[in-house]
């Protein structure tokens, strides 16, 4: 290890370009992360979530580990939502009626997306649409897809982030999933339809209620209902149990891969965004190892017996770091360009323009409730120090 | 009559939105997992389902007269629960018979055709589960009281409601084995859940 870390910093030819990527990354997350949290909140958070962000972006760059430091990043974002989400409903500062109305969550633009369009017709037919509009929301998702596409799956979801997360403890899988990627994997594409139609049929957010897992406290089930009350927390226990002990006995991500409709909605809308993981013809050797990691059962056999990448990518980068020849880049649409190996030209590299883009918006997504989390944390170690 | 059968028209093409809501959820997997690229075998599947709704009206335009005459004017509450119950059998049943439309991989019983009319069973039982249009419209009819006119009104509410679910055949063109797999799977979501309801509506019913 010793060794790495010596090469690593005496890399000069990529260290500068490195500082200079970091910095690129820094400026627009502390900028976006400021206005975010306001004034209500210290300067510091903001500025430390910015920084951890800004961390992630050098030592991707500089190392060129693309999966490993995402990895640092993301699961640090997912934990932080799980933080500050958590300890808000212990506090009750979230009030649970607000779950009786189409939330405000990525995954719930999906499965309820007639129900907001539904929802801004009204809005729009009352003459208040500047007041209250999810057609805001809708464009915010619009420019998300548009910047990073299916990145957002593994570089700003905060349940991808604790999928991902899980899926890279164990090193072995336990349990081979083969077969069920093959039976299952369109099943979130179902579920979609299923939900988009059912929540417009009820004008309910019908994932929120019944499959959230991160929801999982009794303050937001069905009060009127016994029997309900009791499917919904069985299914609620279900998509925990696919969320975390699905990736540590499968060290796949279970939950995005069988379960997420925002999985299905971003694969199919993920299609705008020029970012696509391709396989270089001349380099592979078709040994497969791409295939064994990839978390999300996005690499399936291709009509020349070659690894073919479908639309479930994530651009995790797993599978470039597994690929003993290098047969497998990131690309805008598909084409070859910028392949410089060292120095500031790198810098236009297709893989930097993705890593940049994603790295913001995930640290700009993340400002929403990571600075909040480090105090949160910040004020329980310190009652925790003043009570001694 | 043109004005009943108008009235029945503006009912349904003003509030023919909560048609939709209810039988989508029903017609859309089917279409998904049964429809093919050839518009022609889609709009069949349409018209079966059209039709299973319009003798579910047709017999409700009836059953809502007699119940005016009878003075009234209240329906059963086990009505819907009933019918969202048997939506579920039926999908559900057709999935278990039919695998994948691969003879020899799905159920070993074997079924005449004529009781394989899925979308038209789906259509009647969506026809009679009662949604806030359709109270609206049993409403006038109980107080019209009239055969007649009960036949132009559904008619006319019915014609309406169906341009509303019209739309639900557009994307079918682009069928390939991979969404008829989804499609099959998202009628057994679909299924379990109107089983659900079903079963806890009529556990509060009777």
């Amino acid at each position: 290890m010793k060794i790495h870390v010596k090469s690593y910093l005496t890399d000069r030819e990529n260290f500068l370009p490195a500082v200079a990527f970091c910095v690129a990354v820094f400026g627009p997350v502390a900028f976006f992360s400021r206005r975010i949290t306001g004034v209500g909140l210290n300067a510091f958070y903001p500025a430390a979530w910015s920084a951890f962000t800004a961390l992630a972006a050098f030592f991707i760059f500089y190392t060129r580990r693309v999966s490993f430091y995402r990895r640092i990043f993301f699961s640090g974002l997912a934990l932080s939502f799980l933080v500050h989400f958590k300890l808000s409903l212990l506090s009750k500062i979230f009030d649970s009626s607000c779950f009786k109305d189409t939330p405000f969550c990525h995954i719930a633009i999906a499965s309820s997306f007639f129900n907001y369009m539904y929802q801004q017709y009204l809005a729009l037919m009352s003459g208040d649409w500047r007041l209250w509009g999810p057609l805001s929301l809708a464009f915010a998702w619009l420019f998300f897809t548009l910047v990073i596409g299916r990145a957002w799956c593994s570089w700003a979801c905060f349940y991808g982030g604790i999928d991902d997360g899980l899926s890279s403890l164990p090193k072995k899988a336990l349990v081979k999933t083969g077969a069920l990627a093959g039976k299952f994997r369109d099943f979130p594409a179902a579920l979609l339809i299923f939900l988009l139609l059912i929540s417009l049929a009820y004008m309910l957010p019908v994932y929120c209620l019944w499959l959230c897992p991160l929801k999982m406290t009794s303050a937001f089930l069905d009060p009127g209902d016994a029997l309900i009350r009791k499917v919904q927390l069985g299914l609620m226990l279900f998509a925990l149990v696919i969320l975390l002990a699905g990736p540590l006995l499968t060290k796949k991500r279970t939950f995005c891969s069988f379960l997420c409709p925002f999985g299905a909605w971003q694969a199919f809308w993920g299609r705008l965004n020029p970012f696509r993981v391709v396989v270089d013809e001349g380099k592979c050797n078709a040994c497969w190892e791409c295939f064994d990691s990839c978390p999300m059962f996005a690499i399936r056999a291709g009509h020349d017996g070659k690894p073919e990448v479908s639309a479930y990518c994530n651009l995790c980068g797993e599978c470039l770091a597994a690929c003993p020849s290098g047969g497998l880049r990131y690309s805008v649409f598909g084409m070859k360009v910028g392949d410089v190996k060292t120095g500031f030209g790198r810098l236009l590299n297709p893989e930097s323009f993705l890593v940049f883009s994603a790295l913001v918006t995930g640290g700009t997504f993340g400002a929403l409730f990571a600075p909040a989390a480090l105090k949160d944390i910040f004020d329980i170690l310190l009652r925790i120090a003043t009570s001694y | 009559m043109l004005s009943i059968l108008s009235e029945g028209f503006i009912l349904g093409l003003s509030t023919g939105f909560y048609c939709l809501t209810s039988c989508l959820p029903a017609l859309v997997p089917y279409l998904l997992s049964e429809g093919d690229k050839v518009w022609k075998t889609n709009f069949d599947i349409f018209l079966e389902f059209l039709s299973g709704r319009f003798i579910a009206y047709f017999l409700f335009a009836v059953v809502s007269t007699l119940i005016g005459k009878a003075y009234k004017p209240y329906l059963p509450h086990w009505v819907a629960p009933l019918a969202m119950l048997l939506t579920a059998i039926a999908m559900l049943a057709f999935l278990f018979t039919s695998r994948g439309g691969h003879p020899g991989k799905g159920c070993a019983m074997q079924f005449s055709p004529f009781y394989k009319r899925i979308p038209l069973a789906l259509g009647f039982m969506t026809g009679i589960n009662v949604c806030p249009p359709f109270i609206a419209a049993f409403v006038r009819l109980v107080e019209l009281s009239d055969m007649t006119a009960g036949m132009f009104y559904f008619t006319g509410f019915f014609t309406a409601t169906s341009i509303l679910i019209l739309p639900a055949i557009a994307p079918t063109p682009f069928m390939n084995d991979r969404l008829k797999n989804i499609g099959r799977m998202t009628l057994a979501i679909a299924g379990v859940w109107y089983l659900l309801l079903g079963i806890k509506g009529l556990a509060a019913a009777l």
